[in-house]
């Protein structure tokens, strides 16, 4: 038992991720309290949400890189009809950027399992068709604070359990943690649970085989994307709550190669068909508490790009060196 | 091999019909602005930068990878070659000519970007990385590198001689063209004539098989990104020296247009087809229908929506072509058993 838990990445990231909390904690005391921790989930569980958006997809086998601008337009198509119609609801607001993800999910769908196309020169495409999409029939003016429905903003400061500070001011656990322990749960039932889940894992580790074995590809195909989207429009909202500004020409790129370093170094391949929910979590937890951490170890904020880049880079490399190493003893040549 | 040539020839021949009717629309529809000069020149010292990244692509994809970290490269050994030149006011007072500074820039660049290909080519080979997870990284890394080094701010103050190579014309052509025809016709070799050329079409086609003929597929694969990494750092010093100045970030955007431009010029992504003449196409059409676009003063989101809408129908297109059209499969069905 406990040497199977040592043959698995997610011990080792675990131990990783315990390590340096300790190191920062030793640096900076205030790393490990309460308050702070409440403040990480907060501004990290839109993130968390992507990450495991993006995870599902690597599990069939895909790259979607569409999500970014996906979770934009969901967002901005929400605000957008909340303020036109004049109504301040934030379930409409979730219904309608959920549905637009979904939707958009669907078309990568579409044309990934229609064609057989790879997923991500699809959604390459597919991006820069929702995105200019969004720009040129929405619209491009950005949505600041003073527009901004009230839902959202009282959404944004919902707290599920408030603590009080020695100087009795209050802080607390944000309502975005129940949404992401739901998508979390959710996602592992329907992976670990259900015939569709397992028809994930069989579409990304062979298509052929899963083909034989009677799985409905199509199906299955739309589920994962159309779930990409659904959370994309999900965090889209979060997203939106949480700065209070909708700005449609918000680049998201760093946003994306954030949300792919976190799932690579959480031990999800892209040859598809492995991988764990949990070590997509650990991935989040790591990459968080490192980002936020960067300045402690005496990096300036140039080398942001530089760092992420690096963690994709050692993330996947020990991933797939395992892999080939492994490969190798057994004589398999996957070539 | 006989059923394959036909089909390339297919494929360019589409594409010489799409060339042909987009600069005939452009020519009937807007003459006066089109079919001019200036016009043209414009647009022949646009494209080479793209063309280039889209070439290295491509080269990439004959192999069966992709490579996405071409822009960053280009970034990365634009800012070296840029750190080099700006240095030349400092140089000359030391009694070191222009000549050599631009020399030793040009050197610096091209070296850089040999470098980023060949840790490309090492992730996927000896560490085992599938190319396009490797890259996406390496993206990162390399505009990560390129930021560190330049603080995020521009560098300017090139010798004046550096920006001919940019914007300079001999015989009113434009020296990026001149460029990217050289490096077109020296890659078109490579792929036809080659060994190397060879190897990276089989080896796309099958990976297994060269692996079993003999074949060192890592020797070729490194090779392929070596390629791919000098074509960007090429592409590098056009754009630093079009540019007069070096800020990390440029051309994001191109990446995208790339991607297109090598999958509309018939490449094909799982690997084993494409070819230089069918890229020119690529870029010929491409570059004018953007020229066009530019002369009814299109919106850039609009444009952002119609390469992304072109990328994934030429994408369709393909597939019926090799697959056949599901129309025609019902019409000859349908003969079939008229006939009978």
């Amino acid at each position: 038992m406990i040497s199977k838990l040592f043959q698995r990445n997610e011990t080792y990231l675990f131990f990783v991720i315990m390590a340096f909390s300790f190191f920062v904690t030793v640096m900076n005391p205030s790393f490990l309290t309460v308050e702070n921790m409440f403040d990480l989930v907060k501004s990290s569980s839109g993130m968390a949400i992507l990450a495991i958006a993006f995870f599902v997809g690597l599990l069939s086998r895909g790259i979607d890189i569409s999500f970014p601008a996906i979770a934009i337009a969901g967002q901005y198509i929400a605000v957008n009809a909340l303020i036109a119609m004049g109504v301040d609801s934030l379930p409409l607001a979730f219904l309608i950027s959920c549905a637009v993800g979904t939707a958009m999910g669907a078309i990568n769908a579409f044309f990934i399992s229609s064609f057989r196309m790879q997923a991500l020169i699809v959604t390459l495409g597919t991006s820069n068709i929702f995105h200019g999409a969004l720009l040129v029939f929405v619209g491009t003016r950005a949505i600041n604070t003073g527009k901004l429905p009230h839902c959202f903003k009282a959404f944004g400061h919902m707290n599920v359990l408030t603590l009080a500070r020695p100087d009795g001011t209050l802080y607390g656990l944000s309502v975005f943690a129940v949404l992401l322990l739901f998508v979390i749960i959710l996602t592992w039932f329907i992976l670990n649970h259900t015939l569709l889940g397992k028809s994930i894992y069989a579409v990304g580790g062979n298509y052929e085989s899963a083909k034989r074995a009677g799985f409905n590809i199509k199906r299955t195909l739309f589920f994962v994307y159309g779930y990409i989207g659904f959370l994309s429009g999900i965090m889209g909202v979060m997203h939106l709550s949480l700065i209070r500004y909708s700005n449609p020409n918000y680049i998201v790129d760093t946003e994306l190669l954030r949300v792919i370093a976190a799932v690579v170094i959480g031990g999800a391949r892209i040859t598809g068909g492995s991988g764990t929910l949990t070590g997509t979590l650990l991935g989040v937890i790591m990459m968080v508490i490192l980002e936020k951490n960067l300045v402690l170890i005496g990096l300036s904020s140039y080398w942001h790009q530089f760092f992420i880049g690096l963690v994709i880079v050692l993330g996947v490399s020990i991933t797939y060196y395992q892999s080939k190493r492994q490969n190798r003893r057994n004589l398999l040549f996957t070539d | 091999m006989i059923g394959e040539a036909r089909i390339v020839k297919l494929d360019n021949l589409t594409l010489l019909v799409i060339m042909v009717g987009t600069i005939l629309a452009m020519s009937i529809f807007l003459p006066e602005r089109f079919l001019t000069v200036t016009n043209f020149q414009s647009m022949s010292s646009q494209f080479p930068e793209y063309g280039l990244f889209a070439m290295a692509i491509m080269l990439t994809m004959i192999t069966g990878g992709i490579d996405l970290s071409v822009v960053s490269v280009a970034n990365l050994s634009g800012v070296a070659g840029a750190l080099v030149l700006a240095s030349h006011v400092k140089a000359q007072a030391m009694g070191i000519s222009p000549g050599t500074i631009i020399f030793l820039a040009i050197l610096a660049a091209l070296v850089v970007s040999l470098i980023c290909g060949w840790f490309n080519g090492l992730l996927i080979t000896a560490v085992g990385v599938p190319a396009i997870i490797a890259t996406l990284g390496t993206n990162g890394l390399f505009m990560g590198i390129a930021i560190i080094l330049t603080e995020g701010h521009g560098i300017r103050g090139f010798p004046e001689e550096f920006l001919f190579i940019g914007s300079g014309t001999i015989l009113g052509i434009p020296m990026p063209l001149i460029i990217f025809i050289g490096v077109a016709l020296l890659v078109s070799l490579m792929l036809k004539k080659s060994a190397q050329g060879f190897k990276m079409y089989m080896l796309g086609s099958s990976p297994l098989v060269t692996r079993f003929s003999g074949i060192s597929n890592n020797r070729v694969i490194v090779k392929t990104y070596l390629m791919s990494g000098l074509l960007a750092g090429i592409a590098a010093i056009i754009i630093i020296s079009r540019v007069n100045s070096m800020r990390p970030g440029y051309g994001y955007a191109y990446l995208l247009l790339a991607v297109l431009l090598a999958i509309l010029g018939g490449t094909n992504p799982e690997g084993g087809r494409g070819g230089v003449l069918g890229l020119c196409m690529a870029i010929v059409i491409l570059q004018v229908l953007q020229s066009g676009l530019n002369i009814l003063s299109f919106s850039p989101f609009l444009k952002k929506f119609i390469w992304g809408l072109i990328l994934i129908l030429f994408m369709v297109v393909n597939y019926y072509q090799t697959n056949g059209w599901p129309m025609r499969n019902l019409v000859r069905g349908g003969v079939k058993t008229g006939a009978s």
